[in-house]
C-alpha cells in the first residue's frame, strides 16, 4: 500500500499540501457482483435469481453513495480539490495499489471517480438492476437452461462494466474491457434467439478486432511515455507524487496531463512506423471504441446481437455497453491525443453524421421491432460521435448527456419490445396493431419511451441532441464543415420522427387485432421496470442541469481546456 | 408591476391545468371516473383567474411594457449563464392568456357532455381530460415563456398534445394516420424553427427575448449584423409558423386533424394552438421588421394561403373539413396582416377568430353528436327545428366568420384588408376575393345543415344537445357578437357614423407591438377617405353577396350546384381532391424516403456484411489450405520437415553473408 499520503500541487499554486484519501467503495462496487456470482455457484438453482437480484440491488444502493461528493460541484469549497493540475480536479473515491511491479514498469490497481465516469457507474448499476428484474421470469423463457450459469455470467458482466468505467490505469482498463466481452458472448450465444451463434461470434469478432488495435496502442503508449520522461525530465513532474517521473506509465491521468508525455505524444515529429504518432494511436484507440459505440461502418454486429439477445441482455447492451465507446473517446482518445483528434475531426464528424442519417434510414426500413430499435440506437449514438468530434465544451457536454439519455431511453425501448415479444412470440411490426387498446398502461409507457427516443422537448432525448447540434454550430469558426454538417444532422430529426411515429402507428394504434386481443396488461414486475425509466426520461428532460450537467461539466470543461492548451502548442 | 404578484399568478396559470391533468391521469381511471372533468375544469378555471389577475397587473401599470420573472435555471449555456425557466408578462402575453384559458375553459365544460354516449362516459373519458389539461398547460407555457427555448418547448409540447388528441380514437386507422401526419409535417416546420433559434443564439449569444430583440435592433442599426442574417433568422422562424399555423405548403395536416374529437378541433385546431405562429411573429416583431424580404414573404404566403384554402373549402362535404379549410384561410389573413406591418390587426383577428371559430366547431360537434358521429353534409340537413339552440348560435358564428357587418369577424378582417391595401393593392384584392368566398362557403355549409327539408340518417335519434354543451355555445356566440367591440371606438367614427377602427385592444397592445408601427420600412400609401371607410362598405357588401349566392344555390334552387359542378368537372375535381397535394407528397417525398431506407438496409446487409464475410473468409480459407498439410502420414511430416529445414538454412545462409 504505497501512497496513502500523497503530495501534490493544488490549483491555487500556493504550495504543496498533503492529502489523504483512500476508500474501498469502488473496489467493493466492482467485486460485489463477482462475489454474488460466487455465491450463486454454491447456492441451489432456485436461489440463483434471488441472489442475483439482491447483489444488483445492493450494488445499486451502494453506487448511490458515489453521488454526494459531486453534489456541490459548483461550490469549490464543498469538493476536495485534490488534483489541481489534472483535469480531474474532483477525483473521488481513489484507491491505488501497486499490482504488477517490474524494474522499469509498474502496473497499478488504480480506480477513481470524476464527473466523467460517476454518472456512467450509477447508470450501469441502475440498468443492471432493472435488467435483473427483467430476468426474473427466467424460468418461463424458451431457452430455460441453467439459470445458475445465466445469473453468474450476468453478474460477471456487471463486474466488468463497473471495472471499465472506474479504472484509471490503462492496463487495468484493458483487462476489464476484455473481461466484459466473455460473459456477453455467452449470454447472447447460449440464451439468444435462433441465430444466436452467428450473432455472438459476430459481436465477439468485431470487438476483438478493436481490442487488438487497442492493445498495440497500450504497449506503444507505455514505451513512448518512457521515452518522453527520459527526454524531458524537466517537464516530467508527476501530478501524483509531485516528483519527476522516471519510468513509463499506464496511469491514464498521467498520460493525459504530464507535460513531458503530452509534448512527446502530440508532437508532429514523433513517429510510429513512419506515421505520426498522435494520429495513428488515436485511430488505433478510436477503432476499438467505435466498434462499441457503434459507429458506421463497424456497426453491423449491433442489430444482429440485439435481435438475438434476450431482453435483459439487450437492455444492458444498449444501456451500458454502447456507452463504453463514448466513454473511451472522452477518457482516452481525446485527453491523451488531442492533436490526433484534431487531425481526424472532419472524418469523425462525417462518421457521426453518416451514422445518424444512415441509422435512421435503416430503422425506417425495418419490419422487425427489435431491429428497428437497434438501428435507432446507431442513429442516436451518432450524435455522441458528432458532438465529441468538434472538441468543444458544448459538444462534449452534449455527447455526455446524449449517452446518459440514451442509456435511459434505449433500455426502456428494448424492454418495451421484450414485453410484447413475450406475449406474441414474434416481432413483426406489421402483424401488430392496436396494442394500446389491449394494454393501455403499457401503451402509455411505450409512448413516453418512444417519444423520449424521438427527442421530444421536455424528455431526455431532446437535450442531448440539441446540445450536440449547438456545439457543432458553435465550432463554425474552427471547422468550415461545421454548419452544413449541423444542418444535416438537425434534418435527421425529421427522419427520427418519421420512423418512431410510423412504428407507434403500426404497433400501438389502429384496430385491435384478434390474435393479440387476449394479451394481459403489463404486470407489476414489468411496470416496476418501465415506470422508473419513464420517470427518469421526464426528469432528465426537465432538470438537465440539476441531474447531470452540474456533475459532469467541471470535468468535461477541464478536459477541453487541457486539450486546447495542448493544441495551442501545435 | 409587482414582480412577486406576476410570479404568483403566472405559476397559478401554468400549474392549474397541469395539476388538473395529473389528477385526471392518475386518479381518473380508478377514483374519479365519470367525474374526471371536475379536476380539469377546476384547474383551467384557476388558470383563467390567474390570467385575469395578470391582465389587471399589466393594464394597471402604465409605461411598464413587460416584466420577466425567473423561476429556475434550466440548461447550461457556456460557463456562467444558464437558460432559465422564465416568464415574460406583457400586453400580448395577457391577451393570449385570456383567449387561451377562457376558450379552454368553455371547451372543457362542453366536453363533459360531448364525451358521453347517452349520459355514460365514453371510452377514454379520463384520458381525454388529462390530455386537454396537458394541452392547456403546454399552450400557456408557450405563451408565457420568456425565451426562445421555452417557446420551443411549449411549441413541441402542444404538438405532442395535438398528436395525442388527433389520435384520440386511435382504433380508427384514419385517426392514427392523421396524428402521425400532423406531427411529422410539424416536425418539418420545426426543423426550420430550431435552426432559426440556433442562428439567433449564434448571432447574439443569448436566447432571452429582451436581450435578443435589443441586440438585433442595435446590431442592425450599427451594421454589425447583416440584413441577410436577420432575413435568414426570420425566414427560419417563419418555417415553424408555417407548420404550426398550417400555412402553404405545410397546411396538409390540418384538414386530416379533424379526425380528433370536435372539442379538440375547436380548441387546438382552430382557436389556440394553430395561432401560435401568429403569436410568435408578433412576439418577434423586432426581428421580422428588420427584414423587408421576410415580411414580404410572410404577407405573400398568408395571402396565398387565405385564397388557396378558401377555394378548397368551396366544394367539401364534411362540415368539419370545411371549417378546417376556413381556419387555414383565416390564419392566412393573420399572416397577411403581420406581413403588412399590421400586427395589432393580426392579433385582433386572432382574438375574434378564437371566439367564432371555436363556436363553429363546437356547433358542428353538437350536430355530429346528435347525428351519431356523422358529419357529412350529404347525409343530413334541415336541422333548424331539431336543434334550435345549435341553429341560433351557429348562425351567429357563421355571420361572424363571413364578415357580416357589426359581428366580431367583420372588424378584424376588415382592418387586415385595409392594411393590405395600404401596402399593395394586389394583396388587398386577394383579401377581398377571399372574403367573398368565405361568406359563400360558410353559408353553403350553414344552409345545407340547417335549412331545407329535414333529413336525418337512418337509425339516428336526433336531439338537441344538453346544457353542458349549449352553455358554452351561448357564451361563445356572445363573444362572436360583441368581442369585436374591444377593437373599435364606438363614438364619432366614420363607419355608419359611429364606429372608428383602433380601439382599446390596440392601445393596450401598442407598447408590445411598437416594432411593427415604428419599422423603418413601413411606407404608407396615402389613404383617401374612400380607402379608409369605403372599404368597410365594400367588404360588407361582399359578405352579404356571398350569403345571397349561397342562399340562391342551396335553398332557393338546390339543383344549381350539381349543374355547375357538371359544367366545370375538371375544376370541381381538382378542388374536391384538394389539388392532389397529398398524392404528390406521397409520391415525391414519402415513397423516395422509404425507398432510400430500404436501400440503406440492403447496403448494410450485402455490402458491409459482405465485406465482413470476405475479411473473415481469409483466415478460414487459410485454415482450409493449411489443414491439407496435416494429413497425418509420417512420411509427409518427415518430408515437410526436411524441406522446411532446408529452406531455413538457405535463408540463414543468405542473411549471414556479408
Amino acid at each position: 500500500m504505497r501512497p496513502r499520503s500523497v503530495r501534490h500541487q493544488p490549483a491555487s499554486n500556493d504550495g504543496w499540501v498533503d492529502v489523504v484519501q483512500e476508500t474501498s467503495l469502488l473496489t467493493i462496487l466492482i467485486f460485489l457482483p463477482a462475489l454474488g456470482a460466487l455465491g450463486i455457484l454454491f447456492a441451489p438453482r432456485e436461489m440463483a435469481r434471488v441472489i442475483a437480484l439482491l447483489t444488483c440491488g445492493v450494488t445499486f444502493v451502494l453506487s448511490l453513495w458515489l453521488i454526494p461528493p459531486f453534489l456541490g460541484a459548483g461550490d469549490p469549497s464543498a469538493a476536495m480539490d485534490i488534483f489541481g493540475s489534472a483535469y480531474g480536479d474532483k477525483l473521488h473515491f481513489l484507491q491505488r495499489i501497486p499490482w504488477i511491479q517490474g524494474e522499469r514498469f509498474s502496473i497499478e490497481y488504480f480506480v477513481g471517480l470524476d464527473g466523467l465516469n460517476m454518472p456512467l457507474v450509477v447508470l450501469t448499476t441502475f440498468v443492471t438492476l432493472l435488467a435483473c428484474v427483467a430476468s426474473w421470469n427466467f424460468h418461463t423463457w424458451k431457452i430455460n437452461k441453467s439459470s445458475k450459469a445465466y445469473f453468474i455470467l450476468f453478474l460477471m458482466l456487471e463486474t466488468g462494466m463497473v471495472g471499465v468505467f472506474v479504472s484509471l490505469d490503462f492496463f487495468l482498463f484493458y483487462i476489464f474491457w476484455e473481461m466484459m466481452l466473455l460473459p456477453m458472448y455467452f449470454l447472447i450465444g447460449v440464451w439468444g434467439g435462433p441465430r444466436k451463434e452467428y450473432a455472438a461470434i459476430k459481436f465477439f469478432l468485431f470487438t476483438l478486432a478493436g481490442s487488438v488495435l487497442m492493445l498495440v496502442a497500450l504497449v506503444a503508449m507505455f514505451f513512448y511515455s518512457a521515452d518522453a520522461v527520459a527526454e524531458r525530465p524537466d517537464l516530467a513532474l508527476s501530478y501524483w507524487t509531485g516528483e519527476v517521473l522516471t519510468t513509463g506509465t499506464f496511469d491514464i491521468i498521467e498520460l493525459s496531463t504530464n507535460q513531458a508525455i503530452q509534448t512527446k505524444f502530440n508532437d508532429g515529429g514523433t513517429m510510429f512506423l513512419g506515421l505520426r504518432f498522435a494520429t495513428t494511436m488515436f485511430m488505433f484507440l478510436f477503432v476499438g471504441f467505435a466498434v462499441k459505440l457503434p459507429s458506421f461502418p463497424v456497426h453491423t454486429w449491433l442489430p444482429d446481437a440485439h435481435v438475438e439477445a434476450p431482453t435483459p441482455v439487450s437492455m444492458i447492451l444498449a444501456g451500458v455497453l454502447l456507452k463504453m465507446g463514448g466513454y473511451g473517446f472522452l477518457r482516452l482518445c481525446y485527453p491523451i491525443f488531442p492533436a490526433g483528434g484534431y487531425w481526424w475531426s472532419a472524418f469523425l464528424a462525417a462518421l457521426g453524421l453518416v451514422s445518424i442519417i444512415y441509422g435512421a434510414l435503416c430503422a425506417m426500413a425495418q419490419t422487425d421491432f427489435k431491429r428497428l430499435v437497434a438501428y435507432s440506437s446507431i442513429s442516436h449514438m451518432g450524435y455522441v460521435l458528432l458532438g465529441i468530434s468538434v472538441m468543444s465544451q458544448t459538444g462534449f457536454q452534449g455527447a455526455m448527456f446524449q449517452m446518459i439519455a440514451h442509456g435511459i431511453s434505449s433500455p426502456m425501448c428494448f424492454f418495451l419490445v421484450g414485453v410484447v415479444y413475450e406475449r406474441a412470440h414474434h416481432r413483426e411490426i406489421n402483424r401488430f396493431g392496436g396494442l394500446w387498446l389491449t394494454m393501455p398502461k403499457y401503451g402509455t409507457m411505450a409512448t413516453i419511451g418512444f417519444f423520449a427516443s424521438l427527442g421530444l422537448p421536455g424528455l431526455c432525448g431532446f437535450i442531448g441532441e440539441i446540445w450536440v447540434l449547438l456545439g457543432v454550430f458553435e465550432a463554425r469558426d474552427r471547422f468550415e464543415w461545421a454548419v452544413p454538417v449541423a444542418i444535416m444532422a438537425a434534418a435527421a430529426v425529421i427522419l427520427t420522427a418519421g420512423y418512431v411515429l410510423w412504428l407507434i402507428q403500426r404497433v400501438y394504434l389502429g384496430k385491435e387485432k384478434p390474435e393479440h386481443a387476449g394479451f394481459p396488461e403489463a404486470t407489476g414486475r414489468e411496470m416496476s421496470i418501465l415506470v422508473p425509466l419513464a420517470v427518469l426520461c421526464i426528469l432528465f428532460g426537465i432538470l438537465p442541469k440539476h441531474l447531470l450537467f452540474d456533475y459532469v461539466n467541471g470535468t468535461l470543461n477541464q478536459i477541453v481546456g487541457t486539450m486546447q492548451d495542448v493544441l495551442a502548442m501545435y | 408591476m409587482d414582480d412577486a404578484a406576476i410570479k404568483t399568478w403566472s405559476i397559478l396559470v401554468i400549474m392549474g391545468p397541469l395539476i388538473g391533468a395529473i389528477l385526471a391521469g392518475v386518479f381518473g381511471p380508478t377514483v374519479l371516473k365519470g367525474k374526471t372533468h371536475f379536476v380539469v375544469i377546476a384547474g383551467v378555471a384557476l388558470s383563467v383567474f390567474g390570467a385575469i389577475m395578470l391582465f389587471l397587473q399589466v393594464s394597471g401599470s402604465h409605461g411598464d411594457a413587460s416584466t420577466t420573472v425567473v423561476l429556475y435555471e434550466w440548461i447550461p449555456s457556456g460557463a456562467p449563464s444558464w437558460f432559465n425557466v422564465e416568464f415574460r408578462v406583457d400586453a400580448l402575453t395577457t391577451i393570449m392568456l385570456l383567449v387561451v384559458t377562457f376558450i379552454s375553459l368553455l371547451v372543457v365544460i362542453y366536453s363533459r357532455d360531448y364525451m358521453r354516449d347517452h349520459g355514460e362516459p365514453a371510452k377514454g373519458y379520463e384520458r381525454f381530460f388529462a390530455y386537454l389539461g396537458l394541452f392547456v398547460f403546454s399552450m400557456v407555457t408557450l405563451v408565457l415563456g420568456g425565451n426562445f427555448l421555452l417557446l420551443y418547448l411549449g411549441w413541441e409540447a402542444v404538438g405532442l398534445c395535438s398528436y395525442l388528441l388527433i389520435g384520440f380514437y386511435y382504433d380508427r386507422p384514419s385517426a392514427a394516420a392523421a396524428a402521425k401526419k400532423a406531427f411529422l409535417v410539424n416536425r418539418i416546420g420545426d426543423f426550420g424553427f430550431g435552426l432559426g433559434i440556433f442562428l439567433i443564439y449564434l448571432t447574439v449569444g443569448s436566447l432571452d427575448y429582451n436581450t435578443v430583440f435589443e441586440r438585433i435592433s442595435a446590431g442592425v442599426a450599427s451594421g454589425e449584423i447583416e440584413t441577410s442574417r436577420v432575413t435568414a433568422i426570420a425566414l427560419l422562424l417563419f418555417c415553424g409558423a408555417v407548420g404550426k399555423s398550417a400555412q402553404f405548403p405545410l397546411y396538409v395536416w390540418l384538414p386530416d386533424a379533424m379526425e380528433g374529437p370536435s372539442p379538440v378541433s375547436a380548441l387546438i385546431h382552430a382557436a389556440t394552438m394553430v395561432t401560435a405562429g401568429v403569436y410568435m411573429i408578433s412576439r418577434c416583431g423586432a426581428i421580422f421588421v428588420e427584414s423587408q424580404t421576410a415580411m414580404t414573404i410572410v404577407a405573400s404566403v398568408g395571402a396565398f394561403t387565405a385564397l388557396f384554402a378558401a377555394t378548397m373549402a368551396l366544394v367539401q362535404h364534411d362540415m368539419k373539413r370545411i371549417l378546417a379549410y376556413s381556419t387555414i384561410s383565416q390564419l392566412g389573413y393573420m399572416f397577411l396582416g403581420l406581413g403588412v406591418f399590421a400586427a395589432n390587426a393580426a392579433v385582433f383577428h386572432l382574438y375574434t377568430h378564437a371566439f367564432f371559430k371555436a363556436l363553429l366547431f363546437l356547433g358542428a360537434g353538437s350536430v355530429m353528436h346528435s347525428m351519431g358521429n356523422i358529419i357529412d353534409l350529404r347525409k343530413f340537413g334541415g336541422l333548424k327545428r331539431v336543434m334550435p339552440w345549435t341553429y341560433a348560435t351557429m348562425l351567429i358564428g357563421c355571420l361572424a366568420l363571413s364578415g357580416f357587418p357589426l359581428f366580431a369577424g367583420f372588424w378584424s378582417k376588415d382592418e387586415i384588408i385595409h392594411a393590405a391595401f395600404n401596402k399593395s393593392h394586389f394583396l388587398g384584392w386577394i383579401g377581398l376575393i377571399t372574403a367573398l368566398m368565405t361568406a359563400f362557403y360558410t353559408f353553403r355549409m350553414f344552409f345545407r345543415a340547417f335549412h331545407g327539408v329535414t333529413k336525418i340518417p337512418d337509425g339516428v335519434h336526433a336531439h338537441e344537445s344538453g346544457k353542458w354543451m349549449i352553455a358554452p355555445l351561448v357564451i361563445l356566440s356572445l363573444g362572436a357578437l360583441f368581442a369585436g367591440y374591444a377593437g373599435v371606438h364606438i363614438s364619432g367614427g366614420a363607419f355608419l357614423g359611429i364606429f372608428e377602427p383602433h380601439g382599446a385592444l390596440h392601445h393596450f397592445l401598442d407598447p408590445v407591438l411598437t416594432p411593427f408601427s415604428h419599422a423603418p420600412h413601413v411606407e404608407m400609401v396615402a389613404a383617401t377617405h374612400w380607402q379608409l371607410y369605403g372599404l368597410m362598405y365594400t367588404s360588407s357588401a361582399l359578405a352579404i353577396l356571398g350569403i345571397v349566392i349561397a342562399y340562391g344555390m342551396y335553398v332557393d334552387s338546390p339543383m344549381l350546384p350539381k349543374v355547375i359542378a357538371q359544367m366545370f368537372p375538371n375544376a370541381h375535381d381538382v378542388l374536391y381532391n384538394k389539388y392532389y397535394v397529398d398524392e404528390a407528397c406521397n409520391a415525391w417525398i414519402v415513397e423516395p424516403l422509404r425507398k432510400s431506407g430500404r436501400l440503406c438496409f440492403a447496403i448494410d446487409k450485402y455490402v458491409i456484411d459482405g465485406i465482413v464475410w470476405i475479411v473473415t473468409a481469409i483466415p478460414r480459407g487459410l485454415a482450409l489450405l493449411l489443414r491439407q498439410l496435416q494429413q497425418g502420414s509420417l512420411q509427409g511430416y518427415g518430408a515437410s520437415m526436411v524441406i522446411g529445414t532446408a529452406i531455413i538454412m538457405l535463408v540463414v545462409s543468405f542473411l549471414s553473408e556479408p
